[in-house]
């Protein structure tokens, strides 16, 4: 057991050395992009946007747990909250991009759209104001919901009105909606149209459903490395992890179903339009990346999640859940980068060094916002840590039903 | 008490009882099982079976004839060769999914209001899952061979096409009903037995005892019972989101306009929970006003199911919205003629009168005073109901009337007979709920039983609900 003032310290030191990581692996980047700048945009276009969804994902659950209540979210609810207030760092991180796209976008190259009557068609939507318009709105948005998320959190714990309660409920309905149309929208304007000519409907449902699972299995790596001192390890029992790992395995479920729904359809149509995206993606050497996802993104974790044995130990549940990070980034690498290399895989320096350097930035931000704030709710009319601690002592000998 | 309740001062939060109080356990198997054994049946109950016998009868008549002379008496020709059939047999398996999300999804979560409602709404999957199965065998033309569906050993060299969704979805709705049926049994085990005790007439006591199994109440007996149950509801799970989406692969597979779009797994499942629960709710007000069960299906129980039903129809909502802006984007001339034809073209009504009560009627649930107005409610399930059995009809019949070749157009009008079958499936449907009604306990007796001995003592709190041990 750790105190709090050591936890305190900990992270501070943590801190730092993400914030030095991440400086180096920026750096390293900049002088590759020097060198070679498409794939520096390529590489740091794979990194953003798995760390803008792991914000997203964050403030999804947020707004998810505020609905629905259980006692699975009061651990955790803190740490998503400190992972959305990152969004000002990664609308600054998104200014980059603005040099690459007619690098990254076929659609942003005007002379590519002359020869394509398709792209002059889509022209109405895949241009550079109005998809710089929309970049704009959905950061506004993403902030303003952050923001008020945790601003009325901070009200809470310093003075527990029960009307806050309502208050998050109240914009919870709403905020889950303005996630699912901006993550809809955002998912299409900077990960779809890198082939522009393709297009799924249950793209965005994909995202959204991927960067919640990213969100969990993150909350939960967390949530164990707290956990040796309070207030984390009163708050969180053998009991709630067993309900986190129960809502992993359920993510997981739902991104096996939703990306098997996909290929299905798209395979049994096998038309002209939709097949390419496939065929990139699922033959050549992007097929054994494809099978390697299968694998260790649902196979593994699902039979792993199954056991409560590995749900019940917040070592195993979280090896499981740092997996589950690593296999996310692979699915993305996946999503992406055939974009742009279709005969197969080819990893660059850049597509490692610039996920980490993102990385290490984004996590010095969190742990900055981490520590400034209480870990779990202080005056939640729903949680009352104290006697949530004494029934869980109480429940240790005999819990199960 | 009147229907429309009057206006609970409290906000129904988790605090709001899911059993009003005063009950003892007592009280609790007197009410239900008088229903059953004691009371008279009611004069409604009467003159509600005699008219839905009528239109049962209805069905039968009109299946009659379509075996004496075949699909020609329906509307459908090419190009519109799913007509009526299809568009109810999803209606009907849509509305059936409620039940099993309702007893094995939330029995799993560990939601207790979930109680007093699931019984009648696993009788309602039961009953609208055998609607639905009749239909597509009806439209076979050759209804008598619908076993050449299944794959066994024959002399005709045949076999199923195996890459079909059609026969996909024999399997996922033969398991489908298998299970409920299972699910539904092994739940009313426990309270045959009750009604077996209390039964005063011979007849009674051997009907209800024969199905009780032998059932003693021991505490061997429950413990097999809760595991059986647990087994049961995992084995359920799947199959709340497995049948709807094999339902959807029937039309996603193809490649039609209108039909062969991504989105349509995730969507169809959250149509089917909506038009199930939409369903649940038009059945569970009149029946809590009539049989006065106000006190088991509290205001809170409505007020969870608007819920529901407000954030699946909004996933439905987000599915036509990314259908009509995939349309566009895409490029493609049929996919963006296919939502102008639906939107403009000569079935235009319907799809408007579909957005009308899909999208637009229940925001209204976002108010907190219609989800506590049980007129409005009702109300707005009956519109839902309406919305989805419109949103298959322009799924179906507008995709196919106007697709590649502007030569092969045409247009489908039902006939007589696809709208006796039609209204005769609701006959068929209401004939089995009033029967169920009248014969078995609607409402779980054993499980409000432990309702009752959980709420006495304390009210449950968001932190005791968690969802340990599934």
């Amino acid at each position: 057991m750790t105190s709090p003032a050591l936890l305190y310290e900990r992270v501070e030191k943590f801190q730092q050395k993400f914030l030095i990581a991440g400086a180096i692996g920026l750096g390293l980047c900049a002088a590759g992009g020097f060198i070679n700048p498409t794939q520096f945009f390529r590489s740091y276009l794979l990194a953003f946007i798995f760390w803008t969804g792991l914000a997203l994902g964050c403030t999804a659950i947020v707004m998810l747990h505020h609905l629905t209540g259980g006692a699975w979210g009061f651990g955790i609810r803190r740490l998503l909250e400190a992972a959305s207030r990152t969004f000002p760092l990664l609308a600054v991180l998104f200014l980059p991009l603005l040099f690459g796209l007619p690098r990254l976008y076929a659609w942003a190259q005007p002379e590519t759209v002359a020869a394509d009557p398709i792209l002059q068609y889509k022209h109405f939507f895949l241009n550079k104001p109005f998809f710089l318009m929309r970049a704009a709105l959905y950061f506004a948005l993403w902030n303003l919901l952050a923001y008020l998320l945790s601003k009325w959190s901070a009200e809470q714990d310093a003075a527990g009105n029960a009307a806050v309660s309502r208050r998050f409920e109240a914009l919870s309905g709403p905020g889950l909606i303005i996630y699912g149309f901006s993550v809809t929208f955002a998912s299409i304007d900077w990960v779809m149209s890198l082939e522009p000519h393709w297009f799924s409907t249950l793209y965005g449902m994909m995202f959204m459903v991927s960067q919640v699972l990213l969100a969990m299995a993150f909350a939960i790596v967390i949530a164990m490395l707290l956990s040796d001192a309070p207030p984390i390890s009163e708050a969180i029992s053998p009991g709630q992890f067993h309900d986190l790992g129960n809502l992993l395995l359920a993510f997981t479920m739902l991104w096996a179903y939703l990306s098997f729904s996909q290929y299905l359809l798209v395979w049994a149509g096998n038309l002209q339009s939709e097949i390419p995206w496939y065929i990139s993606r699922a033959s050549g050497g992007w097929a054994a990346v494809a099978i390697f996802l299968i694998v260790f993104h649902f196979a593994v974790p699902f039979f792993l999640l199954l056991s409560r044995t590995v749900k019940r130990q917040m070592r195993s549940l979280a090896f499981v859940a740092g997996a589950l990070i690593v296999m996310s980034l692979v699915d993305l690498f996946w999503l992406v980068t055939p974009a742009f290399h279709p005969q197969g895989p080819r990893v660059h320096w850049m597509d490692i060094v610039a996920p980490l350097g993102v990385g290490g930035i984004w996590m010095a931000a969190f742990l900055s916002q981490l520590k400034n704030r209480p870990l779990v709710p202080l005056h939640d009319p729903d949680f009352d840590l104290a006697s949530f601690a004494a029934a869980r002592l109480e429940g240790a000998s005999g819990h199960g039903h | 008490m009147d229907p429309v309740m009057p206006e609970p001062s409290a906000e129904l939060g988790v605090s709001a009882p899911l059993i009003e109080p005063g009950h003892s356990y007592a009280s609790v198997t007197d009410k239900i099982s008088a229903i059953v054994l004691t009371r008279r049946t009611p004069r409604w109950w009467m003159l509600g079976f005699a008219a839905a016998f009528c239109l049962m009868m209805l069905l039968f008549f009109a299946v009659a004839y379509l075996f004496a002379v075949g699909v020609g008496i329906w509307g459908i020709n090419i190009p519109v060769g799913w007509g009526f059939a299809i568009v109810n047999f999803v209606w009907w398996i849509g509305i059936g999914h409620a039940g099993t999300l309702i007893s094995a999804i939330l029995l799993l979560l560990r939601q207790q209001w979930r109680t007093s409602i699931n019984r009648f709404a696993e009788a309602m999957t039961l009953f609208a899952v055998s609607c639905a199965g009749l239909f597509p065998v009806l439209h076979m033309g050759r209804p008598w061979l619908a076993y050449w569906l299944f794959p066994y050993p024959n002399t005709m060299g045949m076999w199923p096409q195996f890459r079909s969704p059609l026969v996909w979805d024999v399997f996922a709705v033969s398991t489908y009903a298998t299970v409920s049926l299972l699910f539904w049994f092994v739940g009313l085990i426990p309270d045959l037995a009750t009604l077996r005790d209390r039964s005063r007439n011979r007849v009674g006591k051997i009907m209800y005892g024969i199905l009780a199994m032998g059932w003693r109440g021991s505490a061997v007996h429950w413990s097999r019972y809760e595991t059986a149950s647990l087994l049961l509801a995992g084995l359920a799970t799947p199959l709340v989101v497995s049948v709807h989406t094999v339902v959807s692969f029937d039309f996603a597979v193809a490649i039609i306009p209108g039909w062969h779009t991504t989105i349509f797994p995730p969507y169809f499942v959250a149509g089917a929970i909506y038009s199930g629960f939409a369903m649940v709710m038009t059945l569970a007000i009149p029946i809590r006003a009539i049989y006065k069960l106000e006190d088991f299906i509290t205001l809170r129980h409505l007020d969870n199911m608007a819920k529901i039903i407000l954030a699946t129809g909004l996933i439905v909502g987000y599915g036509y919205m990314m259908e009509t802006f995939g349309a566009f984007y895409s490029a493609d001339q049929y996919e963006k003629f296919m939502i102008l034809n639906r939107m403009t073209g000569p079935y235009a009504p319907f799809y408007w009168a579909l957005i009308a009560c899909n999208i637009v009627m229940p925001q209204l649930l976002w108010f907190p005073a219609v989800r506590r107005s049980v007129v409005g409610l009702f109300v707005i399930s009956l519109v839902v109901n309406v919305g989805m059995w419109l949103e298959r009809f322009v799924i179906v019949v507008t995709s196919l009337h106007r697709d590649f070749l502007p030569s092969s157009w045409g247009m489908y009008y039902p006939t007589r007979w696809d709208w006796a079958t039609y209204v005769g499936s609701i006959g068929l449907f209401l004939t089995l709920l009033l029967l169920f009604l009248r014969y078995l306990p609607m409402i779980s007796i054993f499980e409000m039983r432990q309702l009752v001995s959980q709420t006495s003592g304390k009210t449950e709190s968001r932190v005791s609900g968690n969802l340990d041990d599934v």
